[in-house]
């Protein structure tokens, strides 16, 4: 796909939304991105400041249609889950739509949806965001409600037990009624290690949803949903000074905790040097068709330490090695009639450790022997002769192609600005990330490859059952 | 409307005899065109399922001289985002391209659909992703329930087989019968309905439709046999090994020429609607926690429409889903919605115009759907005025007339208890 709702698209497909198909002055004076030496026009020419409590504000302005998108960004997500309290961060972003000092419970979305707006949540490994879009004369009702429940989110106890209900309902949609979902959740917990952050399922264990409870809630809010552990984005029809003026009236007043930490360096847990397996075979009866992963560990952006230098290079690899027609592992697999698909993943801004994955669907005929070796000699074939200037080029070019599709909706300015700051990404990061993958070379595409896929891997195998 | 004082300025234009609707809207520099026929998967003769869905896939995989690979890389390159689909009563097309790229869209369009190669390799392939696909949907309840609440409803007619085929039809289609599928509808036929968004002036869509559909030939499009009004068939369970049941539920509908088709979208809102405020997300996810998400809506099949919702539960709480969901149907059929409910309704759907057309692909869809409807150029620019005035005995009314607690189908995918 193209590369335009890149970091959103991402946010999209790793986040849980809450809702199914559903007065200080300023510490520095606003200023855009410094543009990196030769660079081009920044994408979405955004300002960013900082409130005296911490919260951090960015706006973009969009005149498109009169229209606004406002979201808060937390810097927590269910990597943050304490331990043996997986599923936290999510269930108690559920709760938050309950009620606060001066909104009552499911009064928020009521209100949103009578001034025509559309307001939704969502939970993802590294943040938690809410966010609502409306007609842009609006958007005082929404930043006056949003702030009131960072400060004063009231998780009442008589509505728990029924929200419980839903996320568990959630968790069985999404994971437990399809064999594909129970593969992927024992994925995570056998490659990173089942109480590992990076290897919990966001929604969480269910017996650790059934015991979480509103202490858990308070104590997690207290100590993340602060100023200086969020940052507002404000995007649409509406000028600097009135986001300026709103920041400060709404949330300038919430009274200031200092940030839990800083935004890129939250404490994690290492990664483990390599996946704590070698091997997962999952074998169900109602596999109809089987699935095959392979996934390295590898680094990525945040936070910023001497291994980030490969995350933009494993970016442009991962496309080359699997980002659909044409790529290594297309030629490889699909067009050679061994699979009916191959792709490689990788998430560039995963915070903390990512990793390079390749996921195939093998033809019916095709052995599991016969695809393991097509794909471990397709690897072997890149660490040995690595890859071509025009290999690179072309990853390159599709990989930016589609930059300025990113205007073409309400919802990618404010997810990808957000998800990245949100991350400890810098804004100039952000606005030229086109730039920073133009620069990739051969050789540093080659590195990223020796680096990671000489590792340690972990192969898995969904079969139905009797397959060999 | 709210005084928000938002409109959409719509442009007919002409080129080439054909009549294309456009938003035209140069703040990104990003164009989408979209086009359909009407026909799609309704079209598929017995025992050819999928043919149009599979079809409308291979158009994309190498034409004229580009081969599968050199045709990806020519939309990667620019981030042409081109597709054809086929849906249960139409065939469509439609790219987005940024305006640089707008020449070279229009050409692999125009290619894709008059000189598509339908290599073997091509179709081994095509036909082996369909094939994965249908097997892969019939794994869990949601996919299973579906195949059979669509099935049930409609047991004679095209509209009750799966859009993408079965494993035996998919495994027998023939290239005369997938081209053959081509051939039933990219035509320059009166049922082509085309619309536009973005960064191009009349003048330059006037001088596009010639080069994307000239060379089609002319000639209608045939009809799909007459769609039966959806079949009631009480309450179906579809055994799958599964700890949540998909629930699908459904009823007739009303033509989309219905006068009261927009009295029904707003009873439908209150009731079923998307969004936290209905009366079915109340009830049976605020209050019980008996699922993640509800919803129904009318789902428009050739100006017909079904009454369609959906949700999932755990099994063991499947009867008092039901239960309430069938409560909850029954007090709006003979009560109707409140004042202050309405009201809120109306609010929304006024004050939520302008939020849907802030993406030229979503504008251009709109404008489409529009076009498929009958619906007039001034059909936005007088909605809230229409919405405005609906009261309360006339929105009861349609309640009563629309929705029919006894006449519910029911399809329960799962190992349900209570029913």
């Amino acid at each position: 796909m193209c590369a335009l709702s890149r970091r959103a698209a991402i946010s999209a497909a790793a986040a849980l939304p809450a809702l199914a198909v559903l007065p200080a002055a300023q510490a520095a004076p606003p200023s855009p991105a410094a543009p990196p030496a030769g660079a081009e026009k920044p994408l979405f020419g955004a300002s960013l400041w900082t409130l005296p409590n911490g919260l951090t504000v960015v706006h973009a302005e969009n005149r498109r249609a009169p229209v606004v998108a406002h979201y808060v960004f937390y810097s927590v997500g269910a990597g943050e889950d304490p331990q043996g309290k997986s599923g936290l961060a999510h269930f108690l972003e559920h709760m938050m739509f309950k009620g606060s000092e001066h909104v009552p419970s499911g009064a928020f979305s009521r209100r949103v949806a009578r001034e025509g707006g559309q307001d939704n949540a969502f939970t993802s490994r590294d943040v938690t965001a809410y966010f609502q879009n409306v007609e842009a004369s609006r958007l005082p009702l929404v930043a006056g409600m949003e702030a009131d429940r960072m400060a004063t989110a009231r998780f009442p106890a008589e509505e728990i037990e029924a929200e419980r209900q839903v996320v568990l309902e959630e968790r069985r949609q999404r994971v437990e009624s399809t064999p594909r979902g129970r593969f992927r959740e024992a994925w995570d917990a056998h490659f990173w290690g089942r109480q590992h952050w990076r290897g919990r399922p966001l929604i969480g264990w269910p017996d650790e949803v059934a015991a979480l409870s509103r202490d858990d809630m308070l104590e997690f809010h207290h100590r993340y949903y602060t100023p200086a552990n969020a940052t507002l984005v404000v995007t649409g029809a509406v000028s600097r000074e009135a986001v300026a003026k709103l920041a400060e009236e709404d949330y300038g007043g919430i009274q200031g905790r200092p940030a839990p930490y800083p935004k890129a360096h939250r404490g994690r847990a290492p990664a483990p040097p390599a996946p704590l397996q070698e091997r997962l075979v999952q074998r169900e009866p109602t596999v109809q068709e089987a699935a095959f992963l392979r996934g390295w560990i590898a680094p990525s952006l945040p936070p910023d330490t001497e291994a980030s230098r490969l995350a933009h290079p494993l970016e442009v690899l991962s496309h080359l090695l699997g980002g659909g027609q044409g790529s290594r592992l297309d030629r490889a697999l699909v067009q050679s009639g061994l699979a009916v698909s191959a792709h490689c993943a990788y998430d560039t801004d995963a915070l903390g450790t990512g990793c390079v994955e390749l996921s195939v669907t093998p033809r019916r005929d095709a052995t599991t022997d016969r695809l393991e070796q097509a794909v471990t000699a397709e690897i072997q074939r890149l660490l040995d002769d690595g890859v071509t200037d025009a290999e690179v080029e072309r990853s390159v070019r599709q990989i930016t192609a589609g930059t300025l599709l990113a205007l073409d909706s309400l919802g990618a300015a404010p997810r990808i600005l957000g998800s990245g700051l949100a991350v400890g990404l810098p804004l100039e990061g952000i606005e030229y990330w086109p730039a920073r993958i133009r620069a990739v070379t051969r050789a540093q595409v080659e590195e990223a490859a020796r680096t990671v896929l000489a590792r340690q891997s972990m192969v898995g195998w969904l079969l139905p059952e009797g397959a060999a | 409307m709210s005084g928000t004082g938002f409109s959409l300025p719509i442009q007919v234009v002409e080129g080439g005899g054909l009549t294309a609707w456009l938003a035209e809207d140069h703040s990104v520099p990003v164009v989408s065109i979209t086009w359909s026929w009407p026909g799609g998967a309704a079209l598929d003769p017995r025992g050819q399922e999928g043919a149009a869905r599979l079809a409308a896939n291979l158009m994309t995989e190498g034409a004229g001289e580009l081969d599968a690979t050199a045709f990806a890389d020519a939309l990667q390159d620019e981030a042409i985002g081109l597709d054809f689909s086929a849906d249960r009563d139409s065939f469509q097309g439609g790219f987005r391209a940024l305006v640089p790229a707008l020449p070279q869209a229009v050409r692999l369009a125009r290619l894709a659909m008059t000189a598509p190669r339908f290599e073997p390799d091509a179709v081994a392939r095509e036909r082996a992703r369909a094939l994965a696909m249908v097997r892969r949907s019939l794994e869990g309840p949601q996919g299973r329930g579906a195949r059979a609440f669509w099935a049930a409803g409609f047991p004679d007619h095209p509209a009750g087989r799966p859009t993408g085929g079965t494993e035996e039809s998919l495994a027998a289609l023939t290239v005369e019968q997938l081209r053959a599928a081509l051939a039933r509808h990219l035509r320059r036929a009166p049922g082509l309905l085309i619309s536009a968004s973005g960064a191009i002036t009349a003048d330059e869509l006037a001088a596009l439709l010639p080069a994307l559909f000239g060379a089609l030939p002319e000639g209608k499009v045939e009809d799909p046999p007459p769609l039966p009004e959806f079949r009631h068939f009480g309450t179906q369970v579809v055994p799958v090994a599964s700890p949540q049941s998909a629930i699908l539920f459904g009823q007739p509908g009303i033509p989309v020429n219905d006068p009261a088709w927009e009295t029904a979208q707003l009873v439908l809102r209150i009731l079923a609607g998307g969004g936290f405020t209905a009366r079915l997300t109340h009830s049976i996810r605020e209050e019980r926690g008996l699922t993640y998400g509800i919803g129904a809506g009318l789902e428009v099949i050739f100006g017909q429409s079904v009454l369609a919702g959906s949700c999932a539960t755990a099994n063991a709480r499947v009867g008092e889903t039901l239960t309430v969901l069938r409560a909850e149907w029954k007090r709006m059929a003979e009560s109707g919605p409140t004042a202050a409910e309405i009201e809120e309704a109306v609010a929304f759907l006024t004050g939520n115009q302008p939020l849907q057309f802030t993406d030229s692909r979503r504008t251009a869809a709109i404008l489409l759907a529009m076009r498929r409807n009958g619906r007039p150029l001034d059909w936005l620019a007088r909605r809230p005025e229409r919405l405005a005035a609906i009261t309360r005995e006339q929105a009861a009314k349609v309640a009563a007339r629309l929705l029919a607690p006894a006449g519910l189908s029911v399809t329960v995918a799962g190992q349900p208890e209570g029913l």
